[in-house]
């Protein structure tokens, strides 16, 4: 009855005028961005994030999450359409999707992975109702050590599963805890790694690292190629699935929801690893792999299920632990500190109207987005159709007054650009941003009670392996850190080339 | 990987000695009481120690005869160094001469960069997206554009 009551509590909150703008702009900017290729999630919410300066906190979280999901429903689109996956989480969607519209059957695609879409978000949403109570009461047993060895672990993970290479990926998280460490220190307050640059005093601010990271990065990559993508010129017909459609992808569906909660859930999880393993399921335990590649619709509707539920999952442990569990959460992390809220196991308690609210929120975007992906899919076809020498201006110039909207300062724009650079560098050396982008939102948090834990413990590491929870995280950390190293001497052993998989 | 990772591991390798040296500085303290350096001195050990695996790792690979790539080839990379220009220029120009007219001249220029129009069709553009901008943000979401010495 609890949850009844406080869902009944939050739709009161997320049926509030504001808040029900917040989500529609939110939903609609999400699917533009899932739809466009070359601007994903992470850089349209950073974009977008100055203009929620002015919202409540809710209005805020209701606007960024919208972001979030609805950049999983609108990838989709261009996967099937163009065979471009409009972000990474629909990658695989491609593989049968655009098959599905070479045999001119668009509409079903695009509609069960609409139909999918809506009811893993919706269960999505169910399961984040059920586990973050209990969750929330769980982490509230956390002290310094444990906090500090589950984001530890949360780190690695980041950077063992991300698609890169593993080395590259630890020094990138590396590199993000050093970012945070410029500016004031937090226990003693002397300057650190400022320069004697006065505005380095409070530190980098995210919102031009990220945007330079991804936002500018990703315009600099894409002026520098000069691809222009192919639409599909078919006929979108039968946008809902026939019986037999339902019949072949109802078991996809709701696996892809259940898996993608879950791998929503870890640390490092989210879209793109849960729609992957979506498909490999489906192909493993379908009667018929060999359609797999070839339009089987399976392949479209269990993926796109499980990076929508993915979105939900990954709110559980930033809700409950305030651990943000992947580069997105970790934005909106951010957003949720610059409106003077901390999320953690504290804020079920202190501000239900945020959770609530957001979960709240989130049913209503599933229906909103429902109606925005299956009747107007003509008019994201032809946003696809946009070209790519009048959109870049239009985002830069978004990222040039949102890095300079934070504090009127152009030092913040320069940041940015450089930034940018850094992050066209990276592409160009296959770095990954996301882990540091995670690494620099949480490394003020592993300072923190690093230093705690140390001071507590009179300087024993020892403190780490005497509770259980912190001494199963730090220990699932140091295997996931020495696994390419000893993955290297195996493979030396063997003679062959050792790291040529493992780095 | 090739080359561009022992440059690269290089390159952080040297970022790793710099962030050491500046956390010993500000004062690494001790493990029983953990100072201002702690932190980034130990993250900076960690990313010169991945570092320098990621440059053996490619020294020993380059052995194998691993080919290079180029990065640089049959791409228009001097379009990136204009647009790189021009946001410098801009952020520098930005509280001198104000939002409508340096963003107007941004505009312009980009638009010019990748676009096939006439030139009348790249001012008119560059002008409609400053007012626009200018509504949305100036005026709707109150955001403070800087106005420059024009005053406007």
């Amino acid at each position: 009855m609890d949850i009844f009551h406080n869902l009944l509590y939050g739709f009161s909150i997320g049926l509030q005028p504001a808040n029900l703008l917040a989500c529609f702009i939110g939903v609609s900017m999400g699917t533009l961005v899932g739809v466009l290729p070359g601007i994903g999630p992470v850089g349209a919410m950073s974009i977008l994030l100055p203009t929620t300066f002015r919202m409540s906190p809710v209005s805020a979280v209701i606007m960024l999450s919208g972001i979030y999901y609805g950049v999983m429903y609108g990838g989709s689109t261009t996967s099937i359409l163009v065979n471009i996956p409009g972000e990474a989480a629909s990658v695989v969607t491609c593989l049968d999707g655009y098959q599905m519209a070479k045999q001119g059957r668009a509409g079903p695609a695009l509609g069960i992975a609409a139909f999918g879409s809506f009811i893993a978000g919706t269960l999505g949403v169910v399961g984040l109702m059920l586990f973050a109570a209990p969750l929330a009461e769980f982490g509230l047993r956390f002290g310094p050590p444990e906090y500090f060895a589950v984001i530890l672990l949360g780190l690695t993970l980041v950077t063992y599963l991300s698609q890169g290479s593993v080395i590259k990926g630890l020094m990138m998280a590396a590199f993000g805890l050093i970012l945070s460490c410029i500016g004031l220190d937090q226990i003693s307050a002397s300057p650190r790694m400022t320069f004697n640059i006065l505005q380095l005093l409070d530190g980098i601010d995210m919102v031009p690292l990220v945007m330079g990271l991804f936002g500018i990065a990703e315009i600099l990559i894409n002026i520098e190629e000069s691809a222009n993508p192919e639409i599909l010129e078919t006929k979108i017909k039968n946008l809902f699935p026939s019986v037999s459609d339902w019949i072949q992808a109802k078991g996809a569906i709701l696996r892809g929801s259940i898996l993608g909660f879950f791998i929503g859930i870890l640390p490092g999880g989210g879209g793109v690893i849960s729609s992957f393993l979506s498909y490999s399921l489906e192909k493993r335990i379908s009667k018929n792999p060999e359609k797999f590649g070839k339009g089987a619709i399976e392949g479209v509707a269990g993926p796109e299920s499980a990076n929508n539920s993915a979105t939900s999952g990954a709110f559980v442990p930033f809700f409950t632990l305030g651990i943000p569990p992947n580069v997105v959460m970790a934005l909106l992390f951010g957003a949720l500190v610059i409106h003077g809220m901390r999320p953690g196991p504290l804020l079920l308690q202190d501000h239900p109207d945020i959770f609530w609210g957001v979960v709240s929120s989130m049913y209503i975007g599933n229906v909103m987005l429902l109606v925005l992906n299956l009747p107007l899919i003509p008019l994201w076809v032809q946003v696809l159709k946009v070209p790519y020498r009048i959109l870049f201006p239009l985002i830069l110039l978004f990222c040039l007054i949102g890095s300079y909207s934070l504090r009127n300062s152009s030092f913040d724009v320069i940041v940015m650009i450089i930034f940018g650079i850094v992050g066209y560098l990276f592409r160009k050396f296959a770095y990954e941003g996301a882990p540091l982008v995670l690494a620099f939102v949480l490394g003020p948090m592993v300072e923190l009670n690093l230093r705690q834990s140390l001071l507590l413990s009179k300087g024993s590491f020892l403190i780490f392996f005497s509770r259980p929870i912190s001494a199963a995280a730090i220990i699932v950390a140091i295997i996931l850190c020495i696994t390419p190293v000893v993955s290297y001497f195996l493979k030396i052993k063997k003679n062959t080339n050792p790291l040529l998989k493992v780095i | 990987m090739n080359s561009r990772s022992r440059f690269s591991g290089f390159f952080w390798l040297c970022i790793s000695i710099f962030v050491c040296i500046e956390s010993v500085q500000s004062g690494i303290g001790t493990f029983r009481s953990p100072g201002p350096g702690f932190l980034p001195f130990w993250s900076g050990v960690a990313l010169g120690t991945f570092a320098l695996i990621l440059v053996v790792s490619d020294i020993l690979k380059k052995k194998e005869g691993q080919k290079n790539i180029n990065l640089w080839g049959g791409k228009r990379w001097r379009n990136v160094i204009l647009i790189l220009i021009s946001l410098f220029a801009y952020a520098l120009l930005l509280p001198k001469l104000g939002y409508l007219i340096t963003t107007f001249w941004l505009m312009a220029f980009l638009y010019s960069m990748i676009g096939r129009s006439r030139l009348w069709v790249q001012g008119v553009s560059a002008l409609i997206t400053v007012l626009v901008t200018y509504i949305i943000f100036y005026v709707w979401l109150e955001v403070q554009l800087p106005k420059g010495v024009f005053g406007f």
